[in-house]
């Protein structure tokens, strides 16, 4: 870890993402799906940031929105000082080189008709860097630094298990030298065993490479381990966001304090002593969140004022933000 | 939960030498290899291991749900009900599945049927196990969707699988598993599929559905930390194989297989120190081709001595209740009997 003020290398700024809905005979537009709800946060430049929520929080659209796979609702996004979310398609091109992504299904996401050499040289090919020969020689370096081997190149991607396909994965997002990754869930569809090798992977090549994550998850525990800062998102929202020590040490929003006391721990003397936060009901539809905190349904802390006012995201200490009305009070 | 050892019973399920080959067109694979373990009325056992050490086609053997072929049940006895499930005819075992025995599937969307309203299927092995009429069968179906906590339950019984959520259809799955009061409930990765608020929900359920109902509990997973929480006894599979087994509090506390300390050691928590760097099992597990003649976790194993390659170890006892198949002994740190 460096010492000195870090840049902010990404800036997002009351991002928002709705899809429309399209119902009745003549197929209008009768509603949306608020996937991302007007969310603002920064990424540092060389740090990880862990963005954790249960399934169909927006989680995902966000890191889809923040490369401008989506063309987004509203709001911005800055990366290393240019605003993509309004970039005009050239521009945009050329700026696609400094950022990439990593899937969460290697399966899916590699194309099975393609070599690993191939596959992993596309994104050279696609932006013009260098000859064949330089090309297949970048292949090969790649395919070291991944840990996959040089003699495999020639192989197709059922050959290989699921850790080395999501190796091939990571090797294509690093060909163009980008500085920043969205990893959506990289390590979601594989077996606890592999999914060590894989986080020690994508660590060791941040160090190396000055990379900039944003780690996409729902698996608390690993978000615990690879970021530095972890944002939490519920129905749209980030309900909170903290440097990760003190996050889960002192997690401050009631949402917050209940995910992380429904995680199982792997150790039977713990686990007994664990205070269990059990939400009752199921998390909200997007598509008509209710009035208020979108929490209000389900808060163990529920106070009159949030099913009336939305609370403000805003700093309650210095680096925590949390968007609650338990803490308006404090400045 | 109790530790100690638990009162001397029978067991309810008792499973003798299971091997299960699948034949496929580039040859044979041996997923489950000589295994064998019990279950005791009201204990819950817990299963573990990554995918492919043969978890849930070892459960699927013992019940005769894998089709044949490709699946060939080459030997071993599963002693239920004073029969031998695997030499039984097709008439006895279509009535202990989902029956005597309960199951519960992973992924509750596709193991519910979508063109039926959920009170039907909660009702059809009532009918045809417990030979109730309709309306016997559906105040049986109400009481059980509300044994299961799902609010509203005469009229929830009209409604299709997906009007129900993600957890609330796991639900209905254990109220399905559990209408004819089965001995034994088989629960394959029941909360795989869901989110960790749900799935605390989930385990709430079965706790206290268990203290209700006393069946025993086979509750298969991958993942420790529900285990940890709600086993009292486990077991750890690698390579279609058992590798250890012991109380719940012994296996987490002095795990005695290389396999199960090197997975223990492997996953990060969300409480506790957080290490620098996690630990790493080096390289895959085996693929399964013939029934191994050496070890199969030697490749990936920090212990490994010329033994391990000539022969494939047995379970040992390693404590009370407690064994392991490995030659490496972890409490003097030589080989086991040496």
């Amino acid at each position: 870890m460096l010492d000195e003020p870090k840049q902010p290398l990404v800036r997002v700024d009351n991002l928002k993402m709705h899809f429309p809905i399209f119902g009745g005979l003549l197929r209008r537009r009768t509603g949306e799906v608020k996937a991302v709800d007007g969310i603002s946060f920064d990424i540092f430049e060389g740090e990880t940031l862990g963005l954790v929520g249960e399934s169909g929080c927006g989680k995902s659209t966000v890191g889809r929105s923040v490369l401008r796979l989506y063309e987004v609702t509203d709001g911005s996004v800055t990366i290393d000082g240019r605003d993509i979310a309004h970039a005009p398609p050239e521009e945009l091109r050329q700026m696609r080189t400094q950022m990439q992504m990593i899937f969460q299904d290697p399966q899916a996401s590699l194309n099975p008709r393609m070599k690993v050499s191939e596959i992993i040289a596309e994104p050279l090919r696609e932006h013009h860097a260098g000859t064949a020969t330089e090309r297949r020689q970048r292949v090969l370096e790649l395919m070291d630094q991944v840990g996959l081997n040089r003699d495999f190149a020639n192989r197709y991607p059922h050959e290989f298990s699921g850790g080395q396909r999501q190796r091939i994965g990571i090797a294509r997002a690093l060909a163009l030298n980008p500085k920043f990754i969205v990893c959506d869930e990289p390590i979601a569809a594989l077996d606890v065993s592999i999914q060590a090798q894989v986080v020690n992977l994508l660590e060791e090549l941040q160090n190396e490479l000055g990379l900039t994550y944003l780690f996409i998850s729902h698996d608390l525990s690993m978000v615990r381990h690879i970021a530095d800062r972890v944002a939490v998102m519920y129905l749209g929202r980030i309900v909170e966001l903290a440097p990760r020590d003190a996050l889960y040490d002192d997690p401050l929003h009631p949402y917050t304090k209940a995910l992380l006391s429904a995680v199982p721990e792997p150790d039977p003397a713990i686990e007994e002593k664990v205070e269990r936060i059990i939400l009752t009901g199921d998390v909200p539809s997007p598509s008509n969140p209710p009035q208020g905190c979108n929490f209000c349904t389900r808060c163990p802390a529920v106070m009159d004022i949030c099913k009336r006012d939305e609370p403000e995201f805003r700093e309650v200490q210095p680096g925590r933000f949390v968007a609650c009305h338990h803490f308006n009070d404090i400045i | 939960m109790p530790d100690g050892p638990a009162p001397v019973q029978e067991p309810v399920l008792d499973v003798r030498s299971l091997k299960t080959v699948f034949k496929t067109r580039s040859g044979e694979v041996h997923a489950v290899n000589d295994v064998s373990f019990d279950v005791r009325p009201g204990e819950l056992l817990g299963v573990v291991g990554e995918s492919g050490s043969g978890k849930s086609v070892t459960m699927m053997s013992l019940i005769g749900l894998l089709p044949s072929p490709p699946a060939d049940i080459r030997g071993g006895q599963v002693l239920f009900d004073g029969n031998d499930l695997l030499a039984t005819d097709a008439e006895t075992l279509r009535k202990v599945r989902g029956g005597r025995i309960g199951f519960v599937f992973q992924d509750p969307m596709t193991s519910l049927n979508p063109v039926f309203n959920v009170g039907f299927q909660i009702m059809e092995p009532l009918r045809r196990h417990m030979g109730m009429t309709k309306a016997q069968a559906r105040l049986r179906a109400c009481e059980l969707l509300e044994l299961v906590g799902i609010p509203d339950a005469s009229r929830r019984l009209k409604d299709y699988p997906h009007q129900f959520s993600g957890g609330m259809r796991q639900r209905v799955m254990i109220a399905i598993a559990l209408a004819c009061d089965p001995k034994v409930l088989i629960a394959d990765e029941p909360t795989t599929a869901l989110d960790v608020t749900i799935q605390a929900q989930i385990i709430e359920l079965v706790k206290d559905l268990r203290e209700k109902l006393g069946m025993a509990i086979i509750w298969i997973t991958h993942d420790l930390g529900v285990i940890a929480g709600i086993a009292d006894r486990v077991m750890v599979m690698y390579a279609g194989q058992v590798v250890e087994q012991a109380p719940t509090r012994e296996l987490f506390g002095n795990p005695q297989h290389p396999y199960t300390r090197a997975l223990l050691e492997t996953i990060p928590t969300v409480r506790g120190a957080r290490p620098e760097k996690l630990n790493v099992i080096q390289g895959q597990p085996p693929i399964l081709g013939a029934a191994p003649s050496a070890c199969p976790f030697r490749d990936r194993c920090a212990f490994r001595f010329d033994r391990c390659d000539r022969e494939n170890p047995v379970r040992i006892p390693a404590g009370p209740g407690h064994d392991a198949a490995c030659f490496y002994d972890f409490n003097t740190g030589g080989p086991r009997g040496a």
